[in-house]
């Protein structure tokens, strides 16, 4: 049998369950845009009988109110999983877009100004020649326009290398930034196991915890293992980068040199681990992180490495021609192109020949020792002019690159789709309704309003039972 | 996609997502009108823009074909007319060789003075076989001189004759000629004497009175006139060919030109309707936007 105060009492923890479920819609109202915050809900239970009744002992209470059990978080932690793989594949694949198409937009391709323009020029420029071999105007031309052929490659060359030492610098900067969310990441695990071992409210260092993971995710595609107390563990590649409050450092161990040059070897990463061991080597499978070293290992050397070839065949061949022929003394021609670096032959393709008396367009000269006899000669101008064959090479390597481009463009479009179908799946469940809150809102004032009637009606049943019984006669 | 849980923030992002679509292609459309280009950057279209980069390579050939011809028709032209001038000279004094061979009917003075005439013609001949085209002698081949001629009708540079590949244009892919005359092509016989000997030797004659010389001089000149014409013919055929491959060249710039427009250039009034459609479809996610946004359910209870 209930005591006469006990409805008071069920009156009582309606009110206290009410408010925080009303505190619970504040809040969520509050955070309604930040990012990262998963929407809570108070989950309510019925306070009934003893679970386990003492021998003998018999309940026939009905219900003695409501009680929280606690504040739930609404995640779906295998839908996590998946925008944290889908943002890493977005952000890989957005980088390699990027910069690709701000080297293609260096190419500068098909316009007025770019090499196959300047090839042109310097193509014509050998025919206005040889109509006028006696036209220093005409010899100045070919001087300026073969100055114009090898500005054009070096300009983008320098482009590929500017984007390379870019990315690489983007390289350390991501690595510094991976770990200071891994410690981030591993301080905010710590206060997790800290805070659930003493019975506090997690929900926040979730939400954190969830931004760190999927900042990783995006940085270096790591994929991550949530753990039974809370916690979160990071593996990149294989090896641990953050296990429950340790988390390892990354560092690139070859690629790069300290002064963030190129060392000759592609990127390489290693991790060491806080008790000192090493893992070594350590690849990335995602995220900017992948699409940098992919960049500079890669996508970029090897369009450098194309044009460096199609710089050679062109240089080999026009000095060839040039040396069979003769200049405006009768002397036999030098050497016309040069590249003086090896492993930039693009960017280090110069003009040798300055004196404008130089240029061999004549095919009638004498060896020395024998003295030059100076001629208006034009049989090697059109040797030279026909030298000029990597139009074809270079129009093939700028198809090739703009057809990755666009590749890589609806490859990254095609990703976005996706990423927003799982942000939004996300959002459907994390996301935070104002209509649902206000209605939530709604209904704790009125079951508020409800239980503090309770408690006037249990109030004026117990003053008509106290003041007003057995007053007959009084 | 099937959704049980619809937030403010979803709308929201989703009208964002949806503007910046529309904001896009608008962007994309104004680039295509700013420029007048269709293709940007290869990768707008990697195929138009390898025959984009294909078509303009023929057209800058093809434009430096027109300027070589148009070239070699000058040299040609003026190859032809000073041949013109040299021939009627030749044929002045051709007439004069007849009008002296009649000795009978001349006396002394009026042969002297035939021979002052055909003096003059030869200083004029000489003069004329150093015409220059562009400050280059036309028929002292690769000389780097500025005569061909000495005042002696002889050679100045032989060195720059018969050697090397003369002075040739190129008028067409792999298409090379030859647009000089050499001197002694066009005013030496087989013997390897010069008109301007013969003219010589003709007024010596006069002055002599040596009608076999005179004769003889009269026979020599005729042959020298034929050559000069036959060169002239030559020349004409030369100038044909060339003038043919400039226009071949010309047509093919012009056909070049338009392929290239319809390759990389944008086609103005479908951009512009693109554009007004596109301009609407944004207009469309920005309305849509504003009214969506807005109602909540707080603006319905008390």
């Amino acid at each position: 049998m209930a005591g006469a105060f006990s409805s008071i009492n069920t009156a009582l923890s309606a009110l206290r369950y009410q408010q925080s479920a009303l505190d619970i819609a504040s809040t969520n109202i509050a955070n309604a845009s930040t990012d990262g915050y998963v929407r809570r809900r108070v989950v309510g239970e019925t306070v009934g009988a003893a679970a386990a009744p003492a021998v003998w002992s018999r309940s026939n209470e009905i219900g003695s109110g409501v009680q929280s059990s606690g504040v739930q978080r609404m995640v779906d932690p295998l839908l996590d999983a998946r925008v944290r793989r889908e943002h890493g594949r977005q952000t890989y694949l957005d980088t390699k877009a990027a910069a690709m198409s701000r080297v293609e937009t260096g190419i500068n391709e098909p316009s007025t100004t770019g090499v196959a323009k300047a090839i042109d020029t310097f193509r014509s420029s050998l025919d206005d020649l040889n109509n006028a071999p006696n036209s220093d105007a005409a010899r100045s031309q070919v001087l300026a326009n073969a100055n114009g052929v090898a500005d054009a490659f070096n300009t983008q060359s320098r482009n590929l290398q500017d984007e390379m030492g870019d990315q690489r610098a983007r390289v350390v900067a991501t690595v510094q930034e991976i770990n200071t969310v891994a410690q981030q990441l591993a301080d905010t695990n710590r206060s997790i196991s800290a805070s659930s071992g003493g019975g506090s409210d997690t929900a926040t260092l979730m939400d954190t915890r969830d931004q760190l993971a999927l900042r990783l995710s995006e940085l270096t595609g790591a994929t991550a293992t949530p753990q039974a107390d809370g916690t979160m563990d990071i593996t990149l590649g294989g090896a641990s980068l953050v296990s429950g409050r340790d988390a390892a450092t990354l560092e690139v161990s070859a690629g790069i040199a300290a002064d963030g040059t190129a060392d000759g070897s592609p990127v390489a990463f290693s991790l060491t681990q806080p008790d000192g061991s090493v893992d070594d080597p350590v690849v990335p499978s995602g995220g900017r992180l992948a699409a940098s070293v992919e960049l500079i290992d890669h996508v970029l050397p090897d369009y450098a490495a194309d044009l460096d070839a199609l710089v050679e065949q062109f240089t080999k061949a026009f000095n060839d021609a040039h040396a069979l022929g003769f200049d405006a003394t009768g002397a036999q021609g030098g050497e016309f192109f040069h590249s003086s670096d090896p492993d930039d032959l693009a960017g280090s393709l110069r003009v040798v020949v300055t004196d404008r008396s130089k240029i061999a367009v004549s095919s009638i000269g004498t060896t020395p020792p024998a003295a030059p006899v100076p001629n208006n000669d034009t049989g090697n101008a059109a040797k030279l002019a026909d030298s000029i064959t990597i139009q074809d090479g270079y129009q093939r390597l700028v198809n090739g690159f703009g057809s990755d481009v666009a590749s890589i463009q609806r490859l990254a479009a095609n990703q976005s789709t996706m990423t927003t179908q799982v942000d939004a799946a996300r959002e459907q469940q994390t996301g935070v309704s104002l209509d649902e809150e206000s209605v939530n809102m709604l209904m704790a004032q009125r079951s508020y309003e409800a239980a503090a009637r309770v408690m006037t009606t249990v109030d004026e049943m117990l003053d008509t039972l106290i003041n007003r019984t057995g007053l007959v006669g009084r | 996609m099937t959704l049980s849980r619809m937030t403010q923030n979803m709308m929201s992002r989703q009208s964002f997502a949806g503007m910046q679509t529309a904001m896009d292609r608008v962007a994309k459309s104004q680039e295509q009108l700013t420029t007048g280009r269709l293709i940007n950057r290869p990768s707008d279209d990697p195929t138009g823009a390898t025959t984009a980069m294909r078509l303009r390579s023929s057209l800058s050939s093809q434009q430096q074909y027109v300027r070589n011809a148009d070239d070699a028709v000058g040299w040609l032209d003026q190859t032809d007319t000073t041949l013109g001038t040299m021939g009627s000279q030749i044929t002045r004094a051709h007439d004069i060789a007849l009008e002296g061979a009649n000795t009978g009917a001349m006396g002394p003075d009026a042969l002297a003075a035939l021979a002052t005439e055909v003096e003059q013609i030869r200083a004029g001949m000489i003069s004329s076989a150093n015409a220059r085209y562009l400050d280059r002698p036309l028929f002292g081949g690769i000389t780097t001189g500025t005569a061909a001629y000495d005042a002696n009708g002889d050679v100045l540079d032989p060195a720059a004759l018969g050697t090397g590949t003369g002075v040739v244009r190129t008028i067409a892919d792999g298409q090379r000629i030859r647009i000089d005359v050499e001197g002694p092509e066009v005013f030496e016989g087989a013997d390897g004497v010069s008109v301007f000997t013969h003219l010589a030797d003709l007024s010596a004659a006069l002055k002599s009175g040596s009608t076999t010389a005179i004769s003889s001089a009269i026979g020599k000149l005729k042959d020298d006139g034929d050559r000069v014409v036959n060169m002239r013919s030559e020349i004409g055929a030369r100038t044909v060919r060339v003038e043919n491959a400039r226009s071949v060249a010309d047509d093919a710039s012009l056909t070049l030109t338009n392929a290239l427009s319809s390759v990389e250039n944008v086609d103005l009034a479908k951009a512009t309707v693109d554009l007004s459609l596109r301009e609407v479809a944004y207009k469309a996610a920005l309305g849509a936007t504003a009214r969506v946004l807005q109602p909540s359910l707080l603006d319905f209870l008390r």
